[in-house]
C-alpha cells in the first residue's frame, strides 16, 4: 500500500502519480466536513507511525474549532532514529503520496500551513519534495484554492541542520521558528500552543502517507487489517537493517510474526550465522533477545508483550558475531552526542555511561561499573523534559540484563580489550 | 587566574545577503510569521555560498533577521550540519552508528581516511581537497554504509569502492 | 467557585491563588523545594530537573516550578522517589564539577555545595575520569566565566536576553559540550549585567572586583538600600572586619525585585575612607581645635538658640530623613532655605522590569528632602548661603567656587564626614555618621520609605546627623522627649510632617512602605 510504487520512477510526478489514483482521496476530503474526515482516521485505528504510537484522529481532535487563530500542521520528517530509514523512501519516491496525505490532515485540523521539516542530511529526498511541491501547486492542488475548493492548503519545506534531538516534536517546533532545537516541556500541549505558539499537530511521514489510503478504501478496510491485536490495525512499513540477507523496507500488515519477517521476507541470517538480538523500535527501545524476537509479533501489543516496543520499527539485526557490549557502547555514545544538554540528568548520564562502557570495552571496567551503568540508568529515567535520557538507558538496562556475560567476559579479562584509552 | 579576551577577525567580511541571495531570502519570509524563523534557511545560504559560517556572517544574519549574534551563534553551534571554520572542498561525513557499524562502517571510515591522506578526523587534507568527519544515524541504514560528500548522498560504501568514489572528486 | 486552591504538601496544607506553581505553594508550607534553574524573577525552563517532587496520582515526579496546584493536590518534597531523584542530579552535576571549593568565591554561599550536604551521595562515583576542562573567559569589564564550575542552570542567559533585553550570551555547543557562551566583540557590559554573578548558583559567573577578597562566612551582612540613586533598591552590605567588601541586591518584589544596577553594586569604595574626621572641631585662633561632644554640643545649641534672620542648609542627597528632619526643627526659629544636592548622570532602564532605572538623580532621598523641604534650588541657596546669619552644611561636597561664596555668612557649621576646603572657616565642624554606619531611613522617587541600617562601626567619635541635632537642640531647652535612637528619631518626626505620622520602624520592617497619601514625584 505505502511502498507499492517504491521504486517506480513513474511514481514521482504528479501526472504519475494521478494516473496511479492520486488525489482522488484529497479531492473526496475537500468536499468532506473536517470533522467527519476525523472520525473516519479514528476509526480506522491509525496510530502515529513516528514511533509514539499516539492515535492518530485522536491527536487532530485534539486541535480547537472555531478558535480563530492559525493552525499548522508539521509532517515529521526528520527521520534520525537508528534502524529507521522509511520516511526517506516515501519521500523519494511517493512524494506526491505524503503531499496528499499532508493536505486533507491539515485541511482536517483547520491549518492553512503545513511545515515538512526534512532532516538536512536528506539531500534527494529534499530535491525530490520540492519538485514535487513546485508541480502541485502548478497543478492546482495546493495554494490558495486547492483543487478548486475555496480552501487554502500551502506547503512549506523546512530543512535541518543535523540534530536528531529536532525529531521531538516540541524540538522540532523550535527548530522550525530558528531556535536551538530544545525540546520544551508540556503542557501546553502543540494542540493547545505549539508552532508559533499557535494550534499545532505533529505527524510522522509515514502517518501521514497512510492517510489517502483510509479515505481511499474507508476505515474498515484500513480497520481489518489487523492479524492480531485489535488496537494495531494497518500496515507498518519496518526497516530491516544488520545482519540480515535482504535488508530493506518490508511493508507488513499489524500482527505479523517478526520471525516470518526476518527469516522468510529478509532471507534470514547470514550463512552460517544465528540471531543473537534484535532492536525493534529504532534504537530506543529494549534489546530483544532471539528467543523474545522468536514468537513476537509486530504490532504495538506485541512487542510491548515481548519486553520491548515496536517504536519507529527500525529493527536493528544482530548475530552471534555481534559483540554487544560494543554496540550498545556505540549506541550511548549517539546519544551523548545527540543530547540537546538541558537537562542534567541526560547531558552528564548519556556521556558519563559513554565514558564507563568504554572503559568496559578497554579492559579497564571494574566489578562496580555494572551496579554504576543500572543506578545512573534509573536516574537518567523518567527524569527529563524528553525521553532521548531513556532511550540511552533502554539498551544499557536491557543489555545488561539480558546479555550479562558479554559484561562479564571484558570485566574479568575471558575477552580482550575491544578499544584503546588513552 | 587569568581570563581569554575574545579575538577579532582581521579580514573585513564581505556581506553574503545582497543581490540574487538577498532576493531568495526576502521571498522566504511571507512563509513563516517571523523572521526568527528564517534563521536556519539563512545560515545554510550562507554556508552554500561560503561553504563555511564565520562570526562575522553570523551577526550580518542576526542583522538581517533582527536578532543578536550571540543568539545567531548559539543556534549555529547546536547543529552540526553547519561549519564555523573552513573545510576541504569535498566534505565527507560517514555514519558509523550501530546499524552501519553492524556492517562494517568502521572499516569504510578507516578506508575513507586513508584515501584521502586526511588521516585524521576533521582534518582537512593538506590539498585542501577533504575533510572526513564521522557522523551519527544518515538514515540509510538498510543501505550500509551510506556516506555524504557535500550533498551527495552515497548507498553501500565498502572499503573497495572507496578509492573509485573518491576519484570523482577533485 | 474561589480563586484559591488548597493543596498539602509535605503534610501542611496551605491554601494559595490559582496558577501557583507547586515551588511557590511551598514556600508558603514553609518547604524549600531545592532548585537552580528556577528563579521568581525569570520564566522558568525546568531544566535542572533538581526541583522534581511527587504528586499523588501523577505517573512521574513533577518539576516544581512549572507545575500549577491543582485543588486537592498532594505534594511530596521529601519521600524517597524524590530525594532520590535529587540525589540523582546532584552527582551528575558533581561529576565534572571541579573540586574548586577552597579556590571558588561562591563556597559557603553555594547552592550546590548546599544541596550536596543537605542531600547528595557521601562520596561521588565519577573516579578517576577526568573532568571536562575549558579555560576561564573574561565575559566583561567585571565578570569572569568559569565554564568548568558552570552547571547550564541557563539563569544568566534568560536575565541578559528577557530582562536585561541585551541578549549578549548564549549557550553554544550541545549535550556534555554546552557552555554559556558570549559573542567575540561583545561584552557583558550593559549596566545591569552584574545581576548575572548574584543569578548563578555557583561559582561560575563570579565577580572580579570581589575576587578572592573575603570567604562567604566571614561576612557581615546587613539588610540595607543603596545610596546610589533616587530608585532606592534593597540591598545587602556585606562587611569583613568592619570594612564594606561587597553591596549585592537583596529582594523586595515591589522596588526592585531582586535586581540592583552595576554603578550601585561598584561604589561602596568610599564607605571605607580612612581620612574620616574623627572628632568634633571648633575654629580659634584660626585653627581648628579636637573637643569632645558635649563641648561642641554646647557650642552649636548656643550659636542656634538665639538665633534669629536667613538660615541656610546644604544637604547631601544621601542625609537620611532623621537628619534632615531634626536639623529643621533645630533651626525652627529662622527663616530657613535648604536645598539637597543631587548629582545627576544618565537613566538607564532594566527593560524587563517596568520602574526600575537607575535614575538619573543620583541620590537615594532627593525625594524625602524635597518633602521635608530641602526643596530651595541648588544655585540659589548657596547664593542666599553667602548672606545667611547660619549657613549648615550636612555632609555636602562644594565646589571651590561655591565654597568661596560662604565668605559671607555669618557662621558655618559643618556636619561632615571627610575634610574639605569650604570648611577652612567654619566654627563648628562636627564628625558624622555615614549611611553604613547609623540606621535612618530615605523616600524613594515613588515615596516609599525604607530603612537602611548600621553595616560598620562609625570611625572614632563620628556621630549620626539626627543626633548631632537633638544634642543641640537640648542644649537650647527645646526637647521634651529626647529621642535616643534612630527609631525614636523617626518616629518623632510624624508631629512637625503629616506624611509620616504615626509610622514607626516597625511599620517599615525592611521592605519599607509607601508614604500615605501616595507621594510618588511626577517624572523627573
Amino acid at each position: 500500500m505505502l511502498s507499492r510504487h517504491f521504486g517506480d520512477a513513474g511514481a514521482r510526478t504528479f501526472d504519475g502519480w494521478v494516473q496511479r489514483g492520486g488525489y482522488a482521496a484529497l479531492r473526496k476530503a475537500l468536499a468532506m466536513k473536517p470533522e467527519a474526515i476525523i472520525e473516519e482516521v479514528k476509526a480506522s485505528g491509525l496510530r502515529g507511525r513516528g514511533g509514539a504510537g499516539f492515535p492518530t484522529g485522536l491527536k487532530w481532535s485534539f486541535m480547537p474549532r472555531g478558535d480563530g487563530k492559525p493552525h499548522y500542521l508539521v509532517c515529521n520528517a526528520d527521520e534520525s532514529e537508528p534502524g529507521t530509514f522509511k520516511d526517506r523512501e516515501i519521500m523519494r519516491w511517493t512524494p506526491h503520496q505524503l503531499l496528499e496525505g499532508c493536505a486533507i490532515a491539515a485541511y482536517a485540523i483547520g491549518a492553512e500551513r503545513c511545515y515538512i521539516y526534512i532532516r538536512g542530511e536528506f539531500t534527494e529526498p529534499l530535491r525530490v519534495m520540492q519538485a514535487a511541491v513546485a508541480e502541485a501547486y502548478a497543478q492546482g492542488a495546493l495554494g490558495a484554492s486547492a483543487l478548486g475548493s475555496g480552501t487554502r492548503i500551502d506547503v512549506v519545506l523546512h530543512r535541518g541542520a543535523g540534530a536528531y534531538i529536532c525529531g521531538e516534536e516540541t524540538a522540532m517546533m523550535n527548530s522550525i521558528e530558528g531556535r536551538r532545537g530544545n525540546p520544551r516541556i508540556k503542557p501546553p500541549f502543540p494542540a493547545q500552543a505549539g508552532l508559533f505558539a499557535m494550534p499545532t499537530t505533529i505527524n510522522n511521514v509515514e502517518t501521514l502517507a497512510s492517510v489517502p489510503h483510509i479515505l481511499n478504501r474507508g476505515a474498515d478496510w484500513y480497520k481489518g487489517l489487523s492479524l492480531s491485536n485489535p488496537k494495531s490495525t494497518g500496515t507498518k512499513l519496518i526497516s530491516v537493517c544488520g545482519h540480515v540477507q535482504r535488508p530493506g523496507n518490508y511493508e507488513v500488515t499489524m500482527g505479523t510474526p517478526m520471525k516470518e519477517l526476518l527469516f522468510d521476507m529478509c532471507g534470514g541470517m547470514k550463512p552460517g550465522r544465528t540471531l543473537k538480538a534484535v532492536i525493534p523500535g529504532g534504537s530506543s527501545v529494549p534489546i530483544m533477545t532471539a528467543a523474545e524476537a522468536d514468537d513476537c509479533l509486530l504490532d504495538y501489543e506485541g512487542v510491548v508483550a515481548r519486553g520491548s516496543m515496536l517504536g519507529s520499527a527500525g529493527m536493528i539485526v544482530m548475530d552471534d558475531s555481534t559483540d554487544l557490549v560494543y554496540q550498545i557502547w556505540r549506541l550511548a555514545r549517539f546519544y551523548a552526542h545527540e543530547s540537546c544538554a538541558q537537562c542534567t540528568q541526560c547531558r552528564e548520564g548519556t556521556a558519563w555511561t559513554t565514558k564507563i562502557l568504554e572503559r568496559i570495552l578497554a579492559g579497564r571496567g571494574k566489578a562496580s561499573d555494572i551496579d554504576l551503568l543500572l543506578s545512573l540508568s534509573e536516574s537518567m529515567t523518567g527524569k527529563t523534559i524528553c525521553v532521548l535520557s531513556d532511550s540511552c538507558a533502554a539498551p544499557i538496562v536491557s543489555g545488561i540484563q539480558k546479555f550479562r556475560s558479554e559484561f562479564d567476559a571484558y570485566l574479568s579479562g575471558a575477552r580482550q580489550p575491544a578499544l584503546a584509552m588513552a | 587566574m587569568s581570563g581569554t579576551p575574545h579575538g577579532h577577525t582581521d579580514t573585513p567580511h564581505a556581506p553574503v545577503f545582497t543581490g540574487n541571495i538577498r532576493t531568495r531570502l526576502d521571498a522566504l519570509f511571507p512563509s513563516y510569521p517571523t523572521r526568527q524563523a528564517c534563521l536556519l534557511p539563512a545560515l545554510w545560504m550562507v554556508q552554500e555560498e561560503r561553504g563555511w559560517i564565520s562570526e562575522p556572517a553570523m551577526a550580518e544574519v542576526a542583522e538581517v533577521l533582527g536578532l543578536t549574534p550571540a543568539y545567531v551563534k548559539g543556534v549555529v553551534t547546536f547543529y552540526t550540519m553547519y561549519h564555523t571554520h573552513p573545510v576541504g572542498r569535498h566534505f565527507i561525513q560517514v555514519c558509523t552508528t550501530s546499524p552501519c557499524n553492524l556492517c562494517g562502517a568502521e572499516a569504510v571510515l578507516k578506508a575513507l581516511l586513508r584515501g584521502t591522506g586526511c588521516g585524521e578526523l576533521g582534518a582537512t587534507s593538506a590539498d585542501g581537497r577533504f575533510t572526513v568527519t564521522e557522523v551519527e544515524c544518515l538514515g540509510a541504514c538498510g543501505f550500509a554504509t551510506p556516506i555524504m560528500i557535500n550533498d551527495d548522498f552515497i548507498e553501500g560504501v565498502t572499503p573497495e569502492r572507496v578509492p573509485g568514489i573518491l576519484q570523482g572528486y577533485k | 467557585m474561589t480563586d484559591r486552591v488548597s493543596v498539602t504538601i509535605d503534610g501542611a496544607q496551605v491554601s494559595v491563588p490559582k496558577g501557583t506553581s507547586i515551588i511557590e505553594a511551598a514556600k508558603q508550607a514553609g518547604v524549600l523545594i531545592p532548585h537552580y534553574c528556577y528563579h521568581p524573577s525569570l520564566h522558568s525552563p525546568a531544566v535542572c530537573r533538581m526541583c522534581l517532587v511527587e504528586v499523588e496520582k501523577a505517573p512521574k515526579l513533577m518539576p516544581a516550578c512549572v507545575t500549577t496546584v491543582t485543588e486537592g493536590q498532594v505534594v511530596h518534597v521529601n519521600s524517597a522517589p524524590a530525594r532520590q531523584a535529587r540525589e540523582g542530579v546532584l552527582e551528575f552535576l558533581l561529576a565534572n564539577h571541579p573540586l574548586d571549593c577552597p579556590i571558588c568565591d561562591q563556597a559557603g554561599e553555594c547552592e550546590l555545595q548546599d544541596y550536596t550536604f543537605q542531600e547528595g551521595r557521601a562520596a561521588g562515583r565519577h573516579d578517576d575520569y577526568p573532568k571536562r576542562y575549558n579555560p576561564v573567559e573574561e565575559f566583561g569589564p567585571d565578570v569572569l566565566y568559569v565554564p568548568n564550575r558552570c552547571i547550564l542552570c541557563t539563569r544568566c542567559v534568560r536575565f541578559m536576553e528577557d530582562v536585561a533585553e541585551d541578549g549578549v550570551l548564549n549557550v553554544s555547543e550541545r549535550g556534555d559540550r554546552a557552555t554559556i557562551g558570549i559573542f567575540p566583540e561583545r561584552e557583558l557590559d550593559h549596566p545591569w549585567a552584574g545581576n548575572v554573578v548574584d543569578l548563578c548558583p555557583v561559582g561560575s559567573l563570579i565577580s572580579k572586583d570581589f575576587l578572592h577578597k573575603a570567604r562567604a562566612w566571614d561576612l557581615d551582612r546587613t539588610a540595607s538600600v543603596c545610596p546610589g540613586c533616587t530608585q532606592g533598591c534593597n540591598i545587602t552590605v556585606d562587611t569583613r572586619d568592619n570594612t564594606v567588601v561587597r553591596l549585592r541586591p537583596r529582594a523586595n518584589l515591589d522596588v526592585n525585585r531582586h535586581f540592583m544596577c552595576d554603578e550601585g553594586r561598584m561604589d561602596y569604595r568610599w564607605m571605607n575612607r580612612g581620612d574620616r574626621i574623627e572628632a568634633p572641631l571648633v575654629l580659634e585662633g584660626g585653627r581648628h581645635h579636637a573637643v569632645d561632644w558635649d563641648t561642641a554640643l554646647e557650642r552649636f545649641g548656643q550659636a542656634t538658640r538665639g538665633g534669629s534672620g536667613a538660615a541656610v542648609v546644604l544637604a547631601s542627597g544621601r542625609a537620611s530623613l532623621e537628619s534632615l528632619g531634626w536639623i529643621r526643627r533645630l533651626l525652627a526659629r529662622y527663616r530657613v532655605t535648604a536645598a539637597v544636592q543631587v548629582p545627576m548622570g544618565n537613566e538607564a532602564p532594566l527593560a524587563g522590569v517596568p520602574g526600575l532605572a537607575l535614575r538619573a538623580e543620583r541620590a537615594p532621598n532627593a525625594h524625602g528632602a524635597r518633602v521635608l523641604g530641602y526643596d530651595a534650588p541648588w544655585a540659589s541657596a548657596v547664593a542666599a548661603a553667602g548672606k545667611a546669619a547660619l549657613v549648615v552644611l550636612v555632609d555636602v561636597t562644594l565646589t571651590a567656587a561655591e565654597a568661596a561664596g560662604l565668605a559671607g555668612a555669618g557662621s558655618v557649621v559643618v556636619l561632615g564626614t571627610v575634610e574639605a576646603e569650604a570648611w577652612a572657616r567654619a566654627g563648628l565642624v562636627l564628625p558624622v555618621s555615614t549611611m553604613a554606619e547609623e540606621h535612618g531611613t530615605w523616600m524613594n522617587r515613588d515615596g516609599r520609605i525604607q530603612r537602611f541600617q548600621q553595616a560598620r562601626a562609625a570611625p572614632g567619635m563620628a556621630r549620626p546627623a539626627w543626633w548631632v541635632a537633638v544634642g543641640a537642640l537640648e542644649v537650647a531647652g527645646d526637647m521634651a522627649d529626647r529621642p535616643a535612637t534612630a527609631a525614636e528619631a523617626f518616629a518623632g518626626l510624624g508631629a512637625h510632617w503629616p506624611v509620616l505620622a504615626g509610622l514607626t520602624y516597625e511599620d517599615l520592617g525592611l521592605s519599607g512602605r509607601l508614604a500615605t497619601p501616595p507621594m510618588a514625584e511626577a517624572a523627573r
